[in-house]
């Protein structure tokens, strides 16, 4: 479960963690760093741990320690905080990145880069947010399904390039 | 600072792109929020490099790897990618020969003939360094926002030597900014 060190694949879950006797001592949800829609049924990854293999369960996670392998959470919020740092590849319903990511983050939902979050790796989600000052590297794959407000990138007016020259042109063709 | 900015070549961009395409989009530099924002209602598959934070990318004495080779570090992406839309923004001004014809190279394997880029040059070489991100409000407007630190190595060039050196693009039209500046509309070369 939350060795140090042990370079091994291991699935736990929040439950698991707290019936374990042996388990590092870690915060509870409502000691962590304020951090948005952590909910009563969140697990927290305590500064202190260090996690390798595959963290799968049932709840929102809050990483706030150190994970190397995968998160696998597809109907549930991760957020890494401020203090986390993931070498892993992430998926969930949201993710919240305010510490840092190495590794590919699919957001069934939504993802959001905050202000203090930087991710290295490739994004697949319907929504991403960055906030300003993020520091991202990598790609962003964005679907996000039927948007009647806009249906296309391209400006169908009249002033098109090919129809009116800007005022200030100074090369054309 | 924390500024918009109208443009008249942005349409441009998005001309060739239909209705129900997933965008294939380079974006060479910091990512606002603007930009995510405008992008997260369309289809498409934002590519996101911030060379800014590598600069300066001049050979130096001491280097052990070449420009070509650095720059072949920084830029790659995976096969069979091809962007519709490249945002150089004005990295273009921070680059020496090495380094321009360099990320043409990089970039020449996923340049589709319909590819277009935008950039910000200089008409006047003396035009002063402008500190700012870039990011894109809608199709007719930028959004400018100061940068906490200097980035190193500002060295425009002519309009002269980067039609020379943008081997791979060819400048479709352009605009006269404030202080001397240059809104770039660049086509692939085919």
């Amino acid at each position: 479960m939350f060795e140090r060190n042990k370079n091994k694949q291991t699935a736990v879950t929040a439950e698991q963690q707290g019936s374990r006797p042996d388990t590092p001592p870690t915060k509870t949800a409502s000691q962590a760093s304020p951090s948005p829609a952590i909910n009563r049924s969140t697990a927290m990854i305590g500064p202190s741990i260090e996690i390798k293999g595959t963290v799968t369960g049932d709840e929102d996670l809050v990483i706030q320690g150190k994970v190397e392998g995968s998160v696998e959470l597809s109907a549930h919020q991760v957020t890494v905080g401020e203090s986390g740092k993931v070498n892993a590849d992430i998926t969930a319903r949201t993710v919240r990145v305010d510490g840092e990511v190495a590794g590919d983050i699919r957001g069934n939902e939504k993802v959001v880069i905050s202000k203090s979050g930087n991710v290295r790796g490739n994004i697949v989600a319907p929504r991403v947010t960055l906030e300003d000052g993020a520091i991202f590297k990598g790609s962003i794959d964005m679907d996000p399904g039927e948007v009647p407000a806009k249906v296309s990138l391209a400006p169908k007016t009249s002033t098109s390039l090919s129809e009116k020259a800007p005022e200030l042109d100074l090369k054309s063709g | 600072m924390n500024e918009r900015q109208s443009s008249q070549l942005l349409p441009g961009l998005f001309e060739s792109i239909a209705e129900d395409q997933c965008v294939t989009v380079l974006h060479l530099g910091p990512v606002l929020p603007e930009t995510m924002e405008y992008f997260s209602g369309f289809r498409c598959k934002l590519h996101v490099n911030d060379l800014f934070a590598e600069l300066p990318l001049g050979f130096q004495p001491g280097d052990e790897l070449t420009v070509q080779e650095r720059m072949s570090n920084l830029v790659s992406f995976p096969e069979g990618t091809r962007f519709d839309v490249c945002f150089f923004w004005d990295l273009l001004n921070y680059l020496d020969q090495d380094g321009i014809i360099a990320l043409m190279e990089c970039l020449r394997p996923y340049l589709a003939p319909t590819t277009m880029a935008h950039a910000f040059v200089v008409h006047n070489l003396r035009s002063p360094q402008r500190d700012c991100r870039f990011g894109i409000v809608s199709t007719s407007e930028i959004a400018l926002r100061s940068r906490k630190h200097k980035v190193p190595g500002y060295a425009p060039q002519s309009q002269g030597k980067l039609k020379e050196w943008l081997d791979g693009f060819a400048v479709k039209r352009s605009v006269l900014l404030a202080e001397s500046r240059l809104e770039l509309l660049l086509e692939a070369r085919t």
